[in-house]
């Protein structure tokens, strides 16, 4: 089954697929924000007079909100600020007016006065020491997660040799090409946005919260997504957009230019991780692990991401000792969002250069040393939770394998490296489908949008294929409004075909139940097509659909419903000193083999040739499964080697725009060899593990691991740019 | 309500006149518009008229006896597409197509890459190191420029209110080449550039660096010690190391000031060993 | 005068405005004049190419393109039905190698190539096709599949 019947296509090519950024309504208003000037202060006013004088504006700040709200809100994150500037280019104010330029001009004229307050930008700033005993004390602080087991203490003491190391990671963002955008109106009291999403329910949920109107009266409509990539999750303009509609009494549009998505986009930002290894021969005895997360203006509670990063610096490796400690610390950046496995990558990085590093101390293969230690089915996480089938094991013995043909093949200069990554498909809080069979389809009715990954277009309508054996150009996903759909969580955390898909299984069976028990027919029922008609298929007995249907259902469908919501997992609590940490749902895992070239002059470094090797348990759609693998590789090497928010001291984003902000170009992504190991089946649909997220998180590693190989440098900073390869080399 | 005027004169005399009537300060011609407009949208420009050149008889291409004459507002595309600058002037062809992007390239011209003349433009280091000359055509004469004296710092040139480019001048085929480090290998900014180019009839080297504020600098005492056509491996050396130590270079969000500096002599040794004199090509 | 009439045509059709500013740029008159979608905004600096247009068969970025720059030319953007030989070529390469995700910088790609083989046909490597694709920027595939589409499309040229 190739790729190349998703059923986006056709609309895609024709250049008539319509994006947030496309959406245009009768009467519509241009919308702009008005961004603080500072990235702390203390507000003293925002007079908005000025901008109300000039023709057609409407403005909106924080004193409007009483007058505008339905309800009271959500107190700890007030839509405009009232007290204080957390961040710079944080809104203070809305306006909208009958074109773009004119909005702008009206945002400039709003009188902003803010007393600027010391900020905080450099993590490493805060706690120049780190890591000490200060840190869970520092006002700074907002997460502090800390978990132990075994006899850390001794393992250290009796350890032949102790590796310690630091290692630092950068601020990247989603680069989705489409900027955020939304068209909201308002009419009555109830309140709709169009809006280029991930998570419909989530913002419906999200904007009723802020705004504090019942859930059933906040309507999300999504559109074509132009990627999303963690960065499409949450509300970022719709709050705005609704209340500069209820005000101005028309539809409102807000979208952000390519410079403001980097200057307001929630994304990962920079960290450093300390990581100290005991080993005693060969065997490592103990493990500490320090993190220090940047977390922005995160709000204290709502930092998700300190407790669940932890986790992959720990695996997957067997641990029997250890302490891991991780602080979330707030500065004055926007707050911390998720970017496709939202810090893994970054982990691993870590994890994956300081093992090889402790393996080459101790005289081992750094390749030997890790699968020497990796998890296998059967073990325990650090937290105590039995390992699922986990094919990683199998798919690093494959990449070794590649490895000793490409360092037998491989010219002088260059490298070969492998690095591995493990996740664990989402589930978010669950989902719920229709199916509707008519006499000559199947409609899949549900709230989710297609994001360009195929999870919904291909994930989905293959399972429907499987679990009725309906041809696939019969089945059709119906998109709804969130006043229509069944609920679901989102599209996010590679969740989509392994909740949805488990949904699609339960209203299949609860079909074909249906149809087998009117066809008289025990056993399972299949969806034959002949001549444009559907053919239900029990053993030998066959008869069109048509006939099967009442009259009520020939006219609107035969209506079936299935849901999947999240089963309850543990951790072992009694290893968990303070804070949140995550339990896994299943175990999948890819090992990525890359080959690089080093300039040995200029420390630039290109990418030769890569293959990746996935558990994704059964894989339900290969040609977009290879396709979400290929996506990741390249993503993966903008983090590897390009890609670097760069934050001045007083908070300004310098580099957001798309020259000096890299991703990789066609140039720099040499074509992956994509390998699926098979065998271990995660909880998915027909065994599927999810795969949005793995691709992504091997490929730093990788990538530094063939850096080291080809040249000898270590460079413990991402992103592994020519210049710090050129440092490690001490060409500087 | 438009940022700007726009007038599109169908002459010389036209355009030159469209210039000064909103006396120099308020004007600025337009030829490809890929920088000027992002610096009118970014605010570092606000001219309150903008003068289109694109009805100019500029588009032009002209292999006189070896020198080549390129117009104002001649798409960089075609400059990379003329078989000739491929084969008799390799830098600069190499130059071009450093340059953004196809789509870019379509539009950007040459005159507008030195007009604009921005710090880390590709083209203007290979234009010093070929010698070559701007024809300006102003309201009371036309006149000639060194590059090197017409391009004065960053986003500063010698040009007059008033006037214009009329054509670039490359007086002779020239073996060369322009070497760059940058992040990405194209839709990039170079960190650092060196250009390099030998001259058959005076039998010496030129050699200019680019890629960094303030604006791309010849380096003679450096060419000079490259010598004749074919460098020894010490006289190359050496020549790297003064460039290395007599350059002056800036640091920026692109680079430090180290790793310019270190990069310097390699790539002015990549530039000169890629040259084959006797051939005229690059290899 | 500064915004006077203008004429454009795109995909072959007249189109005319009573009152065009003159600082418009060519990708907001086809986008919310002309109410063509298909060309994307991405980052209005020129350097993710999801806008790129033909300008008399050459591509372009429509974001730093003044509109009044270009009333004497032919545009094409990927709103074009069928019956261009390049485009509809182009298209049908990346059906066939699914060299699309989440489509957003796929009508720039499309145009581009399309641009590509209009100027220099068969006598183009895949190489060249590759290298002078580097200014259109996707985010999901990885690019693998769009060069997959490239050798298709250029295959396919007569």
């Amino acid at each position: 089954m190739s790729a190349a019947t998703r059923s986006d296509l056709a609309v895609k090519l024709a250049g008539g697929a319509i994006y947030g950024t496309d959406l245009d309504l009768p009467g519509m208003r241009w919308a702009a924000l008005v961004p603080s000037p500072v990235a702390h202060g203390r507000v003293r006013s925002v007079d908005l007079a000025p901008a109300r004088r000039l023709p057609g504006v409407v403005a909106i700040g924080a004193e409007d909100l009483p007058s505008l709200l339905p309800g009271s809100g959500d107190a700890d994150r007030p839509i405009f600020p009232t007290r204080e500037v957390l961040y710079r280019n944080q809104p203070l104010a809305a306006v909208a007016a009958s074109t773009l330029p004119e909005a702008r001009r009206a945002a400039a004229a709003v009188r902003v006065d803010i007393e600027p307050l010391p900020a905080v930008i450099d993590l490493e700033s805060v706690f120049p020491d780190w890591p000490g005993a200060e840190a869970d004390r520092s006002p700074h602080v907002i997460a502090h997660v800390h978990a132990r087991h075994g006899e850390i203490e001794a393992a250290f003491r009796s350890a032949d040799r102790v590796v310690e190391e630091t290692y630092r990671t950068a601020s990247v963002h989603q680069v989705a090409l489409e900027p955020h955008a939304c068209v909201a109106s308002v009419t009555g009291d109830r309140w709709y946005v169009r809006t280029s999403t991930q998570t419909p329910f989530g913002i419906r949920e999200d904007v009723a919260s802020l705004l504090g109107v019942p859930e059933e009266r906040v309507v999300v409509d999504g559109t074509w997504v132009g990627g999303g990539f963690g960065g499409k999750g949450s509300s970022l303009l719709e709050p705005f957009a609704l209340l500069l509609s209820r005000a101005a009494d028309r539809p409102v549009r807000l979208a952000l230019d390519y410079r403001q998505e980097f200057e307001l986009g929630r994304t990962t930002l920079p960290a450093v991780i300390r990581l100290a290894t005991a080993v005693r021969g060969a065997r490592i005895v103990g493990r500490r692990v320090r993190l220090l997360l940047d977390v922005g203006s995160s709000l204290p509670g709502r930092d998700f991401a300190t407790g669940y990063s932890i986790g992959f610096l720990l695996g997957p490796y067997r641990t029997d000792a250890f302490e891991v400690e991780g602080y979330g610390v707030r500065t004055n950046k926007p707050p911390f969002g998720p970017h496709r496995a939202p810090f893994a990558p970054q982990c691993a990085f870590a994890v994956e250069s300081h093992l090889a590093e402790v393996a080459r101390s101790v005289g081992v293969d750094p390749d030997a040393f890790r699968a020497d230690h990796l998890w296998h089915e059967g073990d325990s996480t650090a937290l105590g939770q039995r390992v699922g089938p986990f094919g990683l094991p199998s798919a690093l013995e494959q990449a070794r394998a590649t490895a000793a043909r490409w360092r037998a093949e491989r010219p002088p200069g260059r490298g070969v490296g492998i690095g591995m990554g493990f996740w664990s498909t989402g589930t978010g809080a669950g989902g719920e489908v229709r199916l509707v069979l008519t006499p000559t389809e199947l409609r899949i009715v549900q709230g989710e949008r297609e994001i360009g990954s195929g999870s919904v277009l291909r994930g989905l309508v293959v399972v429907a294929e499987r679990a009725l054996g309906i041809p696939s150009d019969r089945v059709r996903v119906e998109y709804l409004s969130t006043a229509e759909a069944p609920y679901d969580s989102g599209v996010f955390g590679s969740r989509t075909v392994g909740a949805l898909g488990r949904a699609i299984l339960e209203a299949s069976a609860s079909l074909g139940a249906t149809l087998a028990e009117r066809l008289g027919e025990a056993g399972p029922v299949r969806l034959e097509l002949t001549g444009g008609e559907l053919i239900a298929v029990a053993r030998s007995v066959r008869r069109p659909v048509r006939e099967l249907l009442s009259p009520g259902e020939l006219s609107v469908g035969l209506v079936a419903n299935g849901r999947h919501f999240a089963d309850p997992r543990k951790i072992d609590d009694s290893r968990v000193v303070t804070g949140s940490f995550y339990p896994y749902t299943d175990f999948t895992g890819a090992a990525h083999v890359a080959e690089v070239s080093v300039d040995r002059e200029t420390g630039a470094v290109r990418v030769e040739r890569y293959a990746a090797f996935h558990d994704a348990g059964a894989v339900v759609d290969p040609g977009t499964a290879r396709a979400s693998v290929e996506g990741g590789i390249a993503m993966g090497l903008g983090i590897a080697l390009t890609e670097e928010a760069l934050w001045s001291d007083d908070g300004r984003f310098l580099n957001a725009h798309l020259l000096d902000y890299r991703i990789p170009t066609l140039g720099e992504v040499p074509v992956p060899d994509v390998t699926f190991v098979e065998g271990f089946p995660g909880a998915g649909p027909f065994g599927a593990k999810g795969l949005g997220e793995p691709p992504i998180i091997p490929v730093p590693a990788a990538i530094a691991a063939a850096i080291r190989d080809a040249s000898g440098a270590h460079v413990t900073e991402l992103p592994i740019s020519a210049e710090r390869v050129a440092r490690a080399l001490k060409l500087l | 309500m438009s940022a700007f005027e726009l007038v599109t004169p169908r002459s010389v005399e036209e355009a030159i006149a469209s210039l000064r009537a909103s006396d120099g300060t308020g004007s600025a011609p337009l030829a490809g518009g890929t920088d000027l407009l992002l610096d009118i949208d970014d605010g570092r420009a606000a001219p309150a008229r903008v003068v289109s050149l694109r009805r100019l008889p500029w588009r032009t291409l002209d292999w006189v006896g070896g020198a080549l004459t390129i117009g104002s507002t001649l798409p960089l595309r075609s400059l990379e597409d003329d078989p000739g600058v491929r084969a008799q002037l390799p830098g600069l062809y190499q130059a071009v197509h450093a340059v953004g992007s196809v789509a870019l390239r379509h539009r950007a011209t040459i005159g507008g890459n030195l007009g604009r003349s921005a710090p880390a433009s590709d083209l203007i280091p290979m234009l010093l190191a070929l010698d070559a000359e701007v024809d300006l055509v102003g309201p009371s004469a036309e006149r000639r420029l060194s590059v090197n004296d017409f391009v004065r710092a960053s986003r500063r040139t010698a040009l007059a209110p008033g006037e214009l480019i009329r054509s670039v001048r490359v007086p002779e085929s020239r073996p060369s080449a322009y070497v760059w480090q940058r992040v990405r290998l194209a839709n990039d900014i170079s960190q650092i550039a060196v250009a390099v180019a030998y001259s058959p009839s005076g039998r010496r080297w030129s050699v200019a660096v680019g890629g960094m504020p303030p604006r791309p600098v010849l380096l003679p005492e450096v060419a000079r010690g490259l010598g004749n056509a074919r460098p020894t491996d010490p006289a190359l050396r050496a020549a790297g190391e003064r460039a290395t130590r007599e350059v002056t270079i800036a640091a920026d969000q692109r680079a430090s000031e180290e790793y310019r500096r270190r990069l310097v002599g390699t790539l002015l040794g990549r530039a000169v060993r890629s040259v084959d004199v006797a051939e005229g090509v690059h290899r | 005068m500064t915004a006077a009439s203008a004429d454009l045509t795109v995909n072959g059709r007249r189109a005319s405005f009573t009152a065009l500013p003159d600082d418009e740029r060519l990708l907001d008159t086809l986008r919310w004049r002309l109410g063509l979608k298909g060309t994307k905004e991405g980052c209005r600096t020129g350097d993710c190419g999801a806008c790129t247009v033909l300008v008399d068969g050459r591509s372009t970025l429509s974001c730093l393109t003044l509109t009044r720059e270009v009333e004497d030319a032919a545009i094409t953007t990927i709103d074009l039905g069928a019956g261009d030989r390049e485009v509809d070529r182009v298209r049908a390469a990346f059906a066939a190698a699914g060299a699309l995700q989440c489509g957003y910088c796929t009508p720039g790609f499309v145009i581009a190539l399309a641009g590509l083989l209009k100027e220099r046909g068969r006598s183009l490597s895949l190489d060249e096709i590759l290298d002078s694709l580097q200014g259109n920027l996707c985010r999901c595939t990885g690019y693998a599949a769009i060069a997959r589409a490239a050798a298709l499309a250029r295959e396919a040229a007569p």
